[in-house]
């Protein structure tokens, strides 16, 4: 570990990336079949969630200043001194918008998770914590094998 | 000469960082994504890091000073974009494995001439963002340390281009990521001591706003570009050998680089154009621009500019593909918004603090240098110049770290969309397009840092935001109807500010309409492309394609997956290939439709 990072490429790889660069004929992505109800599955509980998150954040965003519109009377109440109208733009969305976000986030890792669980499931019949056991296994694996992305990567 | 020791070592520090990332470069996916290996954490700090612009660090504070309250809304608007992301991009963009977005548009669409319009689009917004930034780096050391504005302009241009074309992404991320935490301490702790220090009588005055109609002590302005004033009767200057004399009262044709000081309880001249600080308005929180007498419409305006526009900017969302897959991107994103949520509840405190203490920056409309402007106002002993010099950094980390990311996402729109090449066409495309932005930000320091920033939000907003929205939502999208979508939106957003700088004087909604064309631009750029896929048909793939972008990485291998769950009713495990004809896709994704 001496910290010093030093490429390491046999000299055809070099002799490719000082060349230039071609790319090759676009070819359509594919799915497999077997996949496909997975990914239409995923895909519709993603919009769902999608859609009531941006309507949460929606009603947020363009709630407040209607609000503070129709209300010009909150610019004279002070709390602390402070017109309330001034903290209501700081204090009330940044909180309201973590919220919002962390919320989404768990909703979509808990959709992908449930499929996962659901695959793994059906075979086995085995209890929840060889499921997890089971992800987590394949989690690393994916992770270990590189960025897990075959069919993208050729398109670019 | 203490300002000079504070850039100083973030201008070092950028550059070792820098260094550090060069030894493992070796393609042009180590460049432009850092090879996809940054964990959600590091790419959030980086992500913020990168998007705490000028803008943000001086500008909305100067927004405050100059417009009034209702500029806070900006950075809800920068915040909000990032949830819009999560839930809508940020997973299937980084799940299409495309590096760019021109790469992107052509993995889904399949159309050469697209990625060469988004390409363009890239370059549009790109240039849109950088010369601001440039541009605010020359001004502000050319404030605080007397050089001339071109010093800081090449100085932010050689670092950046120098640490890029070295480094590529990789460095971008750790000196991005270093950044952010660099910023974020350099805007709390200031923060604090001015609201300490200040006192209670400025500290009341800050949450009482009053006109700004009389100096309250001796001013002293320095006009570096040419202003009209009309000045009032009674205002006297003083000269610094005759003494005091009063003005001509009337119309006051500034020259540039004149230094006047106003005499203490002198009435204040007014900007034309401009309302003053704390005029009446000023304490509303929502954004009536050029008092037209529309508020609503312009806060939402500058909402819907500023929220979608987070969704489409290049720079960010090439930040995402820096990911190691479609989750972390997801965390990244959620992690943002709390790192952002942090920062941005500071602002309002230099605003409010600014109005009070700096508001003859208004004459000369440098209220962007209202930040750095301060600490000399509240302590003029070592403090005061030790803050000013830690804000100074601060100001210029934010430069340093946006350019890095949009410099990274131009030259890569250059040397890997329109023209593909290697590694080396790569760097060279770096230093020549800094070389560009620096001559374009030359003769650029007459313009409002904020306009143009929320130009190439608002161009961001009405060409890729539908692009990404519905590439990724809408199975029917094709090429045809996404090139006329951002070509719509992309001719209309810059023809309403050719129109706004060169037209004519336009008044009451139609003026803010041209001002922040967003509320028209972008839903007639979605109409564009919903009406004219509409027209034409999808590929037979392009279900597949769409689809494709949802499923996880994280899967079972197919191969185990088959045998267990679809037991022996399907036997696919020896041949995948006859299965994956596009008819079997398409009778499969028949379902979808019904």
């Amino acid at each position: 570990m001496t910290g010093r990072r030093v490429a390491v490429t046999s000299p055809q790889t070099r002799l490719a990336h000082a060349r230039r660069r071609y790319r090759g004929p676009w070819r359509p992505t594919t799915l497999d079949p077997a996949e496909m109800p997975r990914a239409i599955a995923l895909y519709r509980s993603g919009r769902s969630r999608a859609v009531s998150a941006l309507a949460a954040l929606g009603a947020l965003v363009f709630g407040l200043p209607f609000v503070l519109w129709l209300w010009p009377a909150l610019d004279e109440v002070r709390v602390a001194d402070v017109p309330v109208s001034w903290a209501a733009i700081v204090l009330v969305p940044f909180p309201a918008m973590v919220t919002v976000a962390f919320w989404q986030l768990r909703r979509a890792e808990q959709a992908e998770r449930e499929l996962l669980d659901a695959d793994t499931g059906v075979g086995g019949g085995a209890d929840r914590g060889a499921d997890n056991a089971e992800t987590a296994s394949f989690g690393s694996f994916d992770r270990t094998s590189g960025s897990g992305n075959s069919t993208g990567e050729g398109a670019s | 000469m203490i300002v000079a020791l504070a850039v100083a070592p973030v201008v070092l520090v950028t550059m070792l960082i820098g260094l550090r990332g060069v030894a493992a470069m070796r393609t042009t996916s180590d460049f432009l994504v850092a090879s996809r290996r940054v964990s959600p954490l590091l790419n959030s700090a980086a992500v913020s890091g990168e998007y705490l612009s000028a803008a943000s660090f001086l500008g909305v504070a100067g927004l405050v000073v100059k417009d009034g309250i209702g500029s806070l809304w900006y950075p809800v608007g920068f915040t909000a974009g990032y949830i819009a992301m999560l839930a809508l991009v940020a997973a299937p963009m980084r799940r299409s494995g495309a590096l760019t977005v021109p790469d992107f548009a052509e993995a889904r669409l399949g159309s050469a001439a697209l990625r060469r319009l988004a390409a363009v689009v890239v370059l549009v917004i790109g240039v849109l963002y950088l010369v601001p930034q440039f541009r605010t780096a020359g001004l502000v050391l050319s404030v605080v340390t007397e050089t001339p504005y071109w010093v800081g302009v090449v100085l932010a241009g050689g670092v950046v281009s120098a640490t890029l074309a070295l480094g590529g992404m990789r460095a971008a991320t750790y000196v991005q990521a270093f950044q952010f935490v660099f910023k974020l301490v350099l805007f709390i702790v200031p923060a604090m001591w001015l609201l300490i220090q200040a006192g209670p009588e400025v500290r009341t005055d800050a949450v009482q706003p009053s006109e700004f109609t009389h100096f309250s002590h001796d001013t002293t302005v320095t006009f570096r570009v040419g202003a009209t004033l009309d000045v009032p009767p009674g205002a006297e200057v003083i000269d610094r050998e005759d003494g005091p004399r009063e003005l001509r009262p009337g119309a006051w044709e500034v020259p540039p680089g004149t230094t006047v000081t106003f005499a203490d309880g002198t009435p204040v001249p007014e900007v034309r154009g401009e309302a003053v600080p704390g005029a009446d308005g000023w304490e509303r929180p929502l954004l009536d621009f050029d008092d037209e007498g529309y508020p609503l419409l312009g806060t939402w305006a500058v909402l819907i500019a500023t929220m979608l526009g987070t969704m489409g900017l290049p720079h960010v969302i090439m930040r995402f593909h820096t990911s190691p897959d479609g989750r972390a991107a997801r965390r990244t994103a959620a992690f943002t918004v709390a790192l952002l949520s942090v920062f941005y509840l500071f602002p309002g405190i230099y605003g409010v603090l600014g109005r009070v203490l700096v508001p003859h920056l208004y004459l000369t409309g440098a209220t962007d240098s209202a930040v750095v402007a301060l600490p000399a106002q509240v302590d003029d002993g070592t403090a005061g110049t030790v803050f000013t010099g830690l804000l100074t950094a601060g100001a210029f980390a934010a430069f340093l770290a946006t350019s890095l990311g949009l410099l990274l996402v131009v030259s890569g729109a250059i040397s890997h969309d329109l023209v593909p090449g290697g590694l080396r066409q790569l760097r060279l495309a770096v230093v020549g397009a800094a070389a560009v932005i620096v001559l374009l930000a030359l003769p650029a320091a007459t313009f409002d840092a904020g306009t143009l920033v929320t130009w190439g939000f608002t161009v961001a907003a009405s060409t890729f935001c539908p692009l990404l929205v519905l590439g990724i939502w809408w199975r029917r999208l094709t090429a045809a109807g996404a090139l006329s979508g951002v070509a719509a939106g992309l001719v209309s957003t810059i023809g309403s500010f050719l129109l706004n700088v060169a037209g004519p004087d336009l008044h009451g909604w139609v003026a803010i309409l041209v001002a922040q064309p967003a509320p028209w631009t972008v839903p007639l750029a979605f109409v564009t492309m919903v009406v004219v896929s509409r027209l034409g048909r999808p590929a037979p793939w392009a279900t597949a394609a769409m689809l494709r972008l949802h499923l996880h990485e994280h899967r079972l291998s197919p191969f185990v997956s088959r045998t267990q769950s679809d037991g022996a009713a399907r036997d696919l495990g020896h041949s995948s290939w006859p299965a994956r004809r596009s008819s079997a896709v398409r009778r499969i994704t028949r379902r979808l439709g019904r």
